[in-house]
């Protein structure tokens, strides 16, 4: 049953980049009956996106949006994501990967990293975990195929998401959003009015003068925050002092080596660096902390360690780690960086966008404004903001480095309590904090807790009855299974050639 | 540091709960010397003397390797779909909390958003006519799930012959290597370290162990010893007495659940119940209620303290079942929350001494989930509508701030927030918030992405489906007599 136009919410979308073109294609694909959509956006000012490595949750959020995988991909000159290579972490020499899949064969009735942990205790000689994962030994295979729908063979075991050009997703969604109805005002906001009693926001006033009226804003104008922060005034929750890097310089160069089925996060003196191979180009940037490194020291050592031609300047983004207290408040939902950031590291601040996008649209709101809808709204965000952190965290602290000041401070400092209990039930017999709703589950914190060289001191006792020669052999069983399907696969590039076309190289 | 082994384990409490942990813990960790000392279960223990059981206990028993000719036929079991409420608000028809969904989700979001939206046009048939499990129960019809057919995705719980059941247990548990010792405690001895040194029984040399299980019932025999710290939850589940009358009639597929106004009647074929307030009716009051509803006579009746403890595991001593956590019977989860504890002490088995860290997230999870079935259990009294003034108190006091929250949000729009280590799935919150009148105030938005038209027309192709199909699905009793002639020939 249509809604009267007159009935419908209106939605002002402040600022166009990923977040805000996504919001857009989602509220006018999935709402056209309870919604018009008008969004601002200017020229004048640049958009973040510098290339973006996604999670597998970026599919789900496609497909609903009857995005057609082969289209996009070739339109964002997009290849696809395993998981993330992590170097030098844990110490300098180390690599491993947090693979978007499981370990072994993922259906065991204990979890095979308690097999793993003991045997690794008694000094059994063990392969490179990556060769007992699927995702693992695919992503360093540098192939690619589609995972089997039926998760019980190996080739089931493992999702996959996306690197793509940022820059060109926001147009393709806002396609996407103004065949659906959605209008854009190019302008610059001059001044934000609100309601004198309640302090909702009424209108946004453009630099020519146009108000552009509305029951709902929703705030996509990246780290200013036009309307949550500096607006609303909504406080900014710090976590500066777990993740201390505040700046990031990125630099795009042309691919000189593979372009790989994953993602490279590399470990530096001040920070570490990051590598997304796309179709056409490499992105490059080095995320640091600028009280340990000069903005100059820590561009040189970005082109220093790029492995090709550079195809722009270098350019520097500043931040702080953490979030608004609330992202939703009044009539103002903050969707993207608006909200809060955390550093790129494990590839979240889309996904973080995607799920603030989900959930308005579950708890899409009517005149008045209830509370019960945000309150619920700031519950999820919040906790999903509150666990990534964890896991950021843990990467920081799981180390031995004290080559320089920065891995000395983050090695010794004080993790949050809700961090340090996961780690003692991890290091006492490799126990995880189950939880069946968020973003990173078991197979994830496994990853970074061996990869970076925290080995639980003891294991599920269920385990100790099995002879360890039996389980070195079904171990060989499984690494030789996984070898021989993964020597099968495409290659990633030759895939993406036929599977989407491929851009020229710049 | 290496740890050393658990070796031995003490399991006290001589009924289904007691057997059914020493079984499990034997069978999935054989490296454990099992010894259950099979004390006289507690007559208050409900857990051990309710027949009507869960679909987790079909699980629980698959993991052990006991497979339906064992578990279910020779044990005397009939099979349970759901339960039928009748008279929790007045003015509605009765309706079935069956474990299974309800409708086929089309469009983007739940089913049951889509019927809400028919029920506010005036054109929708009721909430569980959508459910094929329901509609199974309710015609005395009984399936497994079957590929194929729209009955193929419910789960059930069986009613179960206690005695038989835990007899069955106590012979697996035996053939498994669990060594039994007979007797009484007569006393518990407790170490410096606040667990527990040994246990004195009647007869025989004190028992020793490094890990205790309590699962001797309410009075927590051992568990008590240490502490007897309780989170009470008697505001908003107000019955502290249940009679139980052994019926002995066959098992009935749909278990009803039926409201008195000093409490609920139920019957399940094999026994008959009255759980009450003892504030709202005497005892012997109540007894001439059930016998009149019965005609069989009850027990003594059974004394219920509505509560946890929020540590269940302390030291060297973990509480299961009634020790536990004691609620009233509705909804059948006492002995559903023994087998789940049972099941994560398994995939946490400790070392020779329990580290704290290890304990405590064990505590965590187990609070957290009797928590939300305390939530489950108070929102049928809290979303009831009765005029006695038993009822008007309960559905007037504050519900837990959890269980608010989901009120809240379902009222507002039918969301349902998710909750870890929550035992009953989201239909089954909708099927009794829904089946007792307590409706959203507004449709769900995306709900718009499909015209009601087609989504009336879906609805209607569904239940023509399984109407269709329901002819074709035994009676329970033939279901049952079919099973037992294919075992016995």
């Amino acid at each position: 049953m249509p809604v009267a136009a007159e009935s419908k919410l209106k939605v002002v979308i402040v600022g166009g980049g990923t977040a805000g073109w996504m919001t857009a294609a989602a509220l006018t694909r999935l709402l056209p009956d309870h919604c018009s959509v008008r969004l601002v956006e200017s020229e004048a000012i640049g958009v973040v996106g510098v290339g973006e490595a996604t999670l597998p949750h970026i599919r789900a959020f496609n497909e609903r949006l009857g995005i057609d995988e082969a289209e996009f991909m070739a339109r964002t000159r997009a290849t696809f994501k395993l998981g993330i290579e992590f170097r030098d972490w844990g110490r300098i020499g180390d690599s491993y990967i947090h693979p978007f899949g499981t370990f072994g064969r993922g259906n065991g009735a204990v979890d095979f990293h308690h097999y793993w942990t003991r045997l690794l205790r008694e000094g059994a000689p063990l392969p490179s975990l990556d060769t007992v994962s699927y995702a693992c030994s695919l992503a360093r295979s540098g192939k690619f195929d589609h995972p089997e729908t039926d998760r019980t063979p190996l080739s089931g075991t493992f999702g996959y998401a996306y690197q793509f050009d940022a820059l060109l997703f926001a147009p393709y969604l806002r396609e996407i959003a103004e065949e659906g109805g959605a209008r854009r005002t190019e302008g610059m906001i001059a001044n934000v009015e609100r309601d004198g009693e309640s302090g909702d926001i009424t209108a946004v006033v453009l630099a020519d003068g146009e108000r552009i009226g509305g029951d709902l804003f929703v705030d996509c104008s990246g780290f200013r925050s036009l309307l949550l922060g500096a607006t609303l005034e909504e406080p900014f929750v710090d976590w500066s002092q777990w993740l201390p890097t505040d700046r990031a310089v990125a630099m795009p160069c042309r691919t000189r080596t593979a372009v790989t089925p994953y993602t490279s996060a590399i470990a530096m003196p001040a920070g570490w660096r990051w590598r997304i191979p796309l179709q056409h180009r490499t992105g490059n940037g080095y995320v640091y902390a600028s009280a340990f490194v000069s903005d100059d020291d820590a561009r040189r050592a970005l082109e220093v360690a790029v492995e090709g031609e550079a195809l722009a300047a270098p350019r520097v983004l500043r931040f702080k780690a953490g979030r608004r207290r609330r992202s939703w408040v009044g009539n103002c939902v903050a969707i993207g960086l608006a909200s809060g950031f955390l550093e790129p590291l494990e590839s979240t601040s889309i996904y973080l966008v995607q799920q603030a996008i989900t959930t308005l649209i579950e708890l899409f709101p009517e005149r008045p404004i209830g509370a019960s809808d945000r309150d619920e709204f700031n519950r999820v965000i919040d906790l999903e903001y509150d666990r990534i952190r964890d896991f950021l965290i843990l990467h920081y602290h799981a180390t031995t480095r004290d080559d320089s000041p920065f891995w000395d401070l983050v090695r010794t400092m004080t993790v949050p309590d809700s961090l340090s209990e996961k780690l003692d039930l991890w290091r006492t017999r490799g126990r995880l904090v189950k939880y069946r709703e968020g973003v990173f589950l078991d197979p994830s914190w496994v990853a970074v807790y061996l990869g970076q060289g925290i080995v639980p001191e003891g294991w599920d006792p269920r385990v100790d009855p099995i002879a360890p020669d039996a389980l070195l052999r079904s171990l060989e069983t499984l690494r030789a299974d996984i070898a021989g399907d993964v020597a099968r696969r495409p290659d990633h590039r030759s895939f993406i050639e036929r599977y989407c076309a491929m851009a020229q190289a710049a | 540091m290496r740890q050393e082994r658990l070796g031995h384990v003490l399991v006290a409490g001589g009924g289904i709960t007691g057997w059914c942990a020493a079984a499990a813990l034997k069978r999935r960790a054989p490296f454990l010397d099992v010894t259950i000392l099979s004390c006289a279960p507690s007559r208050h223990a409900l857990a051990d003397r309710i027949a009507c059981t869960l679909p987790s206990l079909l699980g629980f028993q698959e993991d052990l390797g006991i497979g339906a000719a064992d578990g279910i036929v020779r044990a005397g079991s009939g099979y349970r779909l759901g339960t039928l409420f009748t008279g929790w608000a007045s003015g509605m028809p009765n309706y079935v909390h069956a474990y299974g969904r309800y409708g086929a989700s089309f469009g983007a979001t739940a089913f049951h958003h889509h019927w809400v939206r028919a029920a506010q046009n005036g054109a929708a048939a009721a909430f569980d006519d959508h459910s094929p499990a329901a509609v199974m129960a309710r015609a005395g019809r009984f399936a497994p799930p079957t590929a194929g057919t729209p009955f193929a995705d419910h789960e059930f719980g069986l009613t179960i012959d206690v005695g038989r059941h835990a007899s069955m247990m106590r012979a697996f548990a035996l053939h498994v290597g669990v060594r039994e010792i007979s007797g009484e405690i007569a006393g518990v001895t407790l170490d410096a370290d606040g667990g527990i040194a040994m246990v004195d029984i009647t007869a025989g040399p004190a028992l020793r162990a490094d890990l205790f299980i309590d699962a001797t019932g309410p009075e927590a025999k051992l568990r008590s010893a240490i502490d007897d710290d309780r989170d009470d939850w008697s505001a908003w589940l107000p019955c502290d007495r249940v009679l139980i009358a052994e019926t002995r009639d066959d098992p009935m597929v749909l278990t009803t659940v039926t409201v008195h106004e000093a409490g609920w009647r139920w019957a399940s074929g094999v026994q008959s119940g009255f759980a009450y307030a003892s504030g709202a009716i005497s005892d012997g009051k109540a007894a001439r209620v059930l016998r009149n509803a019965t005609g069989a006579a009850a027990d003594e009746p059974i004394r219920v303290r509505a509560g946890t403890r929020p540590q269940p595991w302390r030291a060297n001593c973990v509480a299961i079942g009634d020790a536990a956590t004691e609620v009233e019977p509705l909804e059948w989860c006492n002995l559903h929350l023994a087998l789940s504890a049972i099941d994560r002490l398994i995939t946490m088995l400790p070392s020779r001494v329990p580290i704290p860290v290890e304990v405590a997230e064990f505590n965590r999870q187990t609070l957290a989930e009797a928590e939300r079935v305390r939530d489950f259990l108070a929102m049928h009294y809290h979303t009831a509508r009765r005029g006695d003034p038993l009822w008007r108190a309960i559905a007037a006091a504050d519900p837990p701030a959890s269980l608010a929250h989901t009120l809240t949000q379902f009222a507002e729009r039918g969301r349902l927030p998710f909750f870890e280590e929550e035992t009953f799935a989201r239909d089954s919150w909708a099927a009794v918030l829904i089946g007792q009148g307590f409706l959203p105030r507004r449709v769900d938005p995306l709900v718009s992405g499909v015209p009601a038209a087609t989504s009336r027309a879906a609805m209607a192709r569904q239940a023509a489906a399984i109407a269709a199909a329901l002819p074709h699905v035994p009676t329970h009793a033939a279901y049952r007599a079919a099973q037992t002639r294919h075992l016995t020939r």
